[in-house]
């Protein structure tokens, strides 16, 4: 059995085993960056200070880690971006379904007009949103404040494209139904149309999560407070104050890849499923 | 059936005998629905989004620093002032430089990869590959810039340890003129090419087995197999993840910023780092809103080529 037993079955497939090793020779180069940021991460700070030109350590030592977690607010990190980012995805999730599900399936005056403003503004690039976008938070007093990041994503327009797509196929009648069942209209998007655009859901739910925990611009124009920085922008500051004595910066690293690498995991058949049902569409 | 009192009962009788006929009471409902879920909507929308947008354009024609407290309408005066700005122009071309080699190059190679892994038969396997080239997604893209960096190093970062080691002399990745765009569209496939393979695996999986039996049963080699099977039913596909690369690829900045913020000499300079510094370094919004109109106006151009070669027949 297993990948051995496939190949002595064909009588020694020559080309598949090259190929076999072709992949794997892209794996391990794709896999280095790792590598590299866990073994520069259990480095001394002597040893990184004494210039050294070794890949692996030569005593393994968790300086780098004591100094992440004693010396900066690594925790605090953590919760900002784990705070913006889960408010971030839910509030785009329960915006995405119900102006989907209005768009979907009402009539009114102006809706087609409003849907194609949305759709249109999906395609503007950020840099010409961020300006104004900036003036118009430092105006509301937003700067440095957790909601400068939140507040500007609380909606989506991918999401309201896709929860509109898929509540579109919901047939009428059921809703009608619901209606003659004497469901309020609330109730009726809460009971009966949400349950029906799971997958999409899902899709928007990750995508938007990811965007948020990654995302790098935006909070650079309005944080530059220590304590209210999310996880890249901190790891990208961090990286200025200790350019010599990097095994630190690369333990920050680390300790922020563990987390997201372990979530992906978990959902990685979500993850993947999203990605080909909405790059697809 | 017709003769439900409309004045007199309460709300929720009239909805439960009022079947399919709306009646003025339930599109009063209705409407208030759509007024009370669709408003916040779109105000966030229109106040973060739309005025945003209108606002961008309109500041291209002002000279508007923050800090001052004039700031006049001046017309053209900022997009005939781009045409002069040697560091706008050099910025322009970079765009463009990355662009077209980072895109072509990251098709290629994710379409090789993706072919490959989708050809290892152990199911175990193909799924551990997929997960392997897609790991670096996940990551924030600065992050992944900020490990890129110390493996850039001049003398303690991976690359010149191992040039070293088989006593080849370093190299400066990121400081060198003519190398430092190179490095960074290295830093860039790495972190970004996952999504191509996963898109290519699916597509690839889309295509009809029968297609390639019966081109072996003819005797057509795998490499005709690949350009009269594989490309032509794998354009859509490719249509798809070329002008979704090239619209992301546009518009890229965190790698550019953290692993040579535009040096050596300008030449890593894209218009997305030249836009953010203009903005909020040296607070010129103004002229910074010029140049990224033009990148609006690259991208729009994007946009239209896609709605126009989407139309055209794919289907087989």
């Amino acid at each position: 059995m297993g990948i051995l037993g496939g190949i002595m079955k064909k009588k020694l497939d020559i080309p598949y085993i090259i190929l076999f090793l072709i992949v794997s020779m892209g794996a391990v180069i794709m896999f280095i960056p790792y590598l590299w940021m866990v073994l520069s991460s259990l480095k001394g700070n002597h040893e990184i200070l004494s210039g050294a030109t070794n890949i692996f350590p030569q005593k393994i030592t968790f300086e780098g880690y004591k100094t992440v977690l004693n010396d900066a607010p690594f925790i605090r990190w953590l919760i900002n971006s784990l705070i913006s980012s889960t408010l971030i995805t839910l509030a785009t999730l329960f915006t995405s379904a119900l102006a989907g599900y209005i768009f979907a399936k009402f009539k009114f005056r102006g809706q087609k007009l409003s849907f194609i403003l949305i759709l249109a503004t999906m395609m503007v690039p950020f840099q010409v949103i961020m300006i104004p976008r900036y003036l118009i938070v430092s105006d509301l007093g937003l700067i440095n404040n957790l909601f400068a990041l939140i507040v500007p994503n609380l909606i989506s327009g991918f999401g309201i494209f896709l929860a509109k797509q898929f509540i579109e196929a919901i047939p009428n009648d059921l809703i009608e139904a619901a209606r003659i069942d004497g469901a309020g209209e609330f109730r009726t998007f809460w009971s009966l149309i949400l349950p029906q655009i799971k997958p999409a859901l899902s899709a928007v739910g990750i995508f938007t999560f990811m965007a948020a925990w990654n995302d790098y611009l935006w909070p650079l124009i309005v944080l530059n407070d220590l304590n209210k920085m999310t996880v890249p922008l901190a790891l990208v500051f961090f990286n200025g104050q200790h350019l010599v004595n990097y095994n630190v910066v690369m333990s920050a690293g680390v300790l922020i890849m563990i987390p997201v690498v372990i979530v992906f995991l978990v959902f990685q058949r979500q993850f993947i499923k999203g990605m080909t049902m909405t790059g697809m569409k | 059936m017709s003769s439900i009192p409309e004045s007199t009962g309460t709300k929720t009788a009239i909805e439960i005998k009022g079947g399919k006929k709306r009646t003025q009471t339930q599109i009063k409902v209705q409407n208030r629905f759509i007024f009370f879920s669709l408003t916040p909507i779109m105000i966030v929308f229109i106040v973060f989004s739309a005025i945003p947008i209108v606002w961008g354009l309109v500041l291209s024609f002002y000279q508007y620093n923050p800090l001052q407290e004039h700031s006049p309408f001046i017309g053209l005066r900022n997009y005939m002032d781009l045409l002069k700005d040697d560091v706008f122009i050099k910025s322009f071309w970079n765009t463009f430089k990355f662009v077209i080699i980072a895109v072509p190059a990251n098709i290629a190679i994710t379409l090789m990869i993706a072919i490959g892994v989708n050809r290892i038969r152990n199911n175990m396997f193909r799924n551990l590959f997929r997960t392997i080239y897609f790991l670096p997604c996940i990551a924030p893209l600065a992050g992944s810039a900020v490990v890129w960096s110390t493996m850039f190093n001049k003398d303690t970062g991976l690359f010149n340890v191992l040039l070293n080691f088989l006593h080849m002399p370093g190299v400066d990745w990121l400081t060198d003129p003519s190398l430092a765009m190179y490095s960074v569209i290295a830093m860039t496939l790495w972190a970004d090419m996952g999504f191509n393979i996963v898109l290519f695996m699916a597509g690839l999986d889309s295509i009809p087995k029968m297609f390639y039996e019966a081109a072996e049963l003819d005797g057509a080699n795998p490499w005709k197999r690949f350009w009269n099977i594989t490309v032509p039913l794998l354009s859509r596909t490719t249509l798809f993840v070329t002008i979704m690369t090239c619209l992301a690829y546009f518009q890229m900045f965190p790698q550019f910023q953290i692993l040579t913020n535009g040096e050596p000499q300008n030449e890593t300079r894209v218009l997305a780092l030249n836009i953010y510094d203009h903005a909020f370094t040296y607070m010129n919004m103004g002229y910074a809103s010029a140049i990224a109109s033009v990148l609006f106006v690259i991208i729009l151009i994007i946009t239209i080529i896609q709605l126009k070669l989407g139309k055209s027949q794919w289907e087989y």
